[in-house]
């Protein structure tokens, strides 16, 4: 139970927000909620999904009803870092003109920024992206640009791998969660995705929202607000230090796979910045759920999102990588108990 | 006069110097028949020399084989002033197929006395050596031929026996408790997981409630086969229907341990750890079968 004002009259908005958000996108409540906790946790996401599941639409929604601006930009091998500050045209008097690129277009106003097949872009693009994303600032024009509301979100596109780069590990450690989009199965929703007019047309759907009341500008310090109030006790502490040591020596916990040498498998766990998003992700999912203190489910329901993504498989398993991590991962957490 | 002549005679004769080396000699052997292949035969040679006479050890026989059939397993020389005794033993590795007489070999022993050399010749000594197998008395192709020895009567063992089944039946219930301890048997543990977290919170108190709350986690750990968390009751029960009856006050277990454990301000009160208990001994009743 939340005694806390503040953090009651933002949980509801919040839930609201949820709701509207999958009122908008159908049959993916788990990844909505799983941005949701990166959006009030104050974190990157990646996302993962196949072509037209909505994840557009999704950020848009998220956008909108929290009343910042937007940019998207898509990821193109030709793409380069200054593509992303600034672009030049001729204008109709002839002139040569530089105007701000995405990035700098909203200026703080930029709140949502969707990178859309991002490992189609060069690493150069993806070093320019990392400063925005640690710092929330970037420099242009001989000055810093602070872009203190941004949130950014990337797709990767998992099913062509011509002409693309993998993001570097430093780059994914940055992103908070890596949060995947599957069509819906259900045929209830495949149903209503086909033949509702309403889910025709983007701009209209978007445009039927109503605002959430979560003001884009104040996330930053309500975050820090939630951070502090919500509890993590030292038993709950133990279980998580466990589950990072068994993300870096899944063989101490007896954690086996087929055909695996556990010891050969990972060439490096998760990192301690991602053990933090983890802890931040898992305070505000207890605060969804209503509560002032951090329970084991908290931490299990996001540690594949903010885990997964941050284990390096040594090269002689990274071709069973979409098969052994799902696999390491929930091995995991069936072998650390709490308590 | 006659006397005196043979007298004289007798003394001229006894004046004479007498020229052998050795005073005394004497060869002890044994029964020279019924001996077998691999037999020992030992011999013994007793000589006393004359005064300044010595025996040359080195035209002694050598220890080590005589001929192809005969071994000088051991010689020795024991000499007390002019007394010589020298011990030899053979063996004989002579296969006969009848009844045969063989011969130890003589040989000869010098003998110095200053520049002089004389020798004392020890004669060949004959035995006979019977057949160990019986290949000259088979008479017909069928009739049995390396006939076993009679069996020997065995020494009572019972009591060894005994004293050896019970050590293994002991080895084999201590070996099965190790492995009861050890976890090797996860059925047999499994179906006494509930006596043993019982057995351990019984002796607990309120402010041991960490402890207490602790043992049955890893008790239905253990039957779950992986940590089991309050959002994974269904699942238990799906796994483990006969505790459904329990679900309510396993509702209340995983409630009051995540308030225990993962917030604070928490105040323990007898109650609670006579409800926790209770609870066991339920899910004890359901292990054993008798609910």
């Amino acid at each position: 139970m939340i005694t806390n004002p503040k953090l009651s009259d933002w949980r509801e908005n919040a839930l609201q927000f949820e709701q509207q958000i999958n009122h908008v996108l159908l049959g993916q409540q788990a990844a909505v909620r799983a941005i949701v906790l990166a959006v009030f946790a104050r974190g990157h996401v990646l996302l993962e999904g196949n072509v037209g599941v909505g994840k557009t639409t999704l950020l848009r929604a998220i956008a909108h009803s929290l009343g910042g601006d937007y940019q998207r930009i898509e990821g193109t091998i030709d793409l380069m870092p200054a593509d992303l500050i600034y672009y030049t045209y001729i204008n109709n008097e002839g002139r040569p003109c530089v105007d701000p690129g995405p990035l700098l277009k909203q200026g703080e106003k930029l709140s949502t920024f969707f990178f859309n097949e991002i490992n189609r872009a060069r690493p150069q693009v993806h070093s320019l992206l990392l400063r925005a994303m640690a710092e929330r600032s970037i420099s242009a024009f001989n000055r810093d640009y602070l872009l203190p509301h941004i949130q950014v979100f990337a797709d990767r596109n998992r099913v062509e791998k011509e002409e693309t780069f993998e993001l570097p590990a430093a780059a994914r450690d940055r992103f908070m969660m890596e949060v995947s989009l599957d069509t819906p199965v259900e045929d209830a929703v495949l149903g209503e995705l086909m033949f509702n007019p309403r889910f025709h047309d983007t701009d209209q759907l978007i445009g039927s929202m109503e605002n959430s009341g979560i003001p884009y500008y104040q996330l930053n310090d309500f975050a820090q607000t939630l951070q502090h109030s919500i509890q993590t006790s030292p038993k709950l502490r133990d279980y998580a230090l466990s589950l990072w040591k068994a993300t870096r020596k899944p063989q101490d916990y007896g954690i086996r796979l087929a055909d695996v040498d556990m010891s050969q498998l990972l060439s490096a766990g998760a990192s301690p910045r991602g053990m933090s998003y983890l802890i931040r992700c898992a305070k505000t999912c207890a605060w969804l759920e209503g509560r002032e203190h951090v329970l084991p489910e908290d931490l299990q329901r996001i540690f594949y999102s903010c885990t997964a993504h941050r284990l390096f498989l040594n090269p002689m398993y990274a071709y069973r990588k979409e098969q052994l991590l799902p696999e390491l991962v929930t091995s995991i957490l069936n072998q650390v108990a709490a308590p | 006069m006659r006397i005196l002549l043979v007298a004289l005679l007798l003394l001229a004769g006894c004046s004479g110097s007498n020229n052998q080396a050795v005073s005394y000699f004497h060869i002890e052997t044994p029964r020279p028949f019924g001996y077998v292949i691999g037999d020992e035969i030992p011999q013994r040679i007793i000589i006393e020399t004359r005064p300044d006479v010595t025996l040359q050890t080195a035209s002694l026989p050598a220890k080590g084989p005589i001929n192809r059939w005969l071994n000088l397993n051991r010689i020795s020389v024991i000499n007390t002033g002019q007394h010589y005794q020298i011990d030899l033993l053979y063996q004989v590795f002579y296969a006969p197929l009848e009844v045969k007489m063989l011969t130890l070999p003589g040989f000869k022993v010098l003998l110095k006395q200053g520049e002089q050399t004389d020798s004392q010749i020890i004669p060949d000594w004959s035995f006979n050596l019977s057949p160990l197998r019986e290949l000259a008395v088979r008479k017909s192709d069928d009739g049995e031929y390396m006939r076993p020895d009679a069996a020997p009567s065995l020494l009572p063992n019972t009591l060894n026996v005994y004293g050896l089944v019970v050590s293994l039946c002991l080895a084999f219930l201590i070996a099965a408790y190790l492995c009861f301890l050890y976890g090797y048997f996860p059925k047999l543990l499994r179906r006494t997981l509930f006596k043993q977290a019982l057995r351990k919170i019984e002796a607990l108190s309120k402010s041991d409630m960490d402890q207490a709350l602790t043992t049955v986690h890893q008790a239905l750990n253990s039957l779950y086969r992986q940590p089991l968390f309050h959002n994974q009751l269904s699942h238990f029960f799906q796994l483990n229907p006969q505790y459904q009856q329990m679900s309510s006050e396993l509702d209340w277990f995983f409630t009051y341990s995540n308030r225990y454990f993962f917030t604070s301000g928490m105040v323990v009160v007898q109650l609670d750890l006579e409800k926790l208990k209770e609870l066991c001994k339920q899910c004890r009743k359901i292990e054993r079968g008798s609910q």
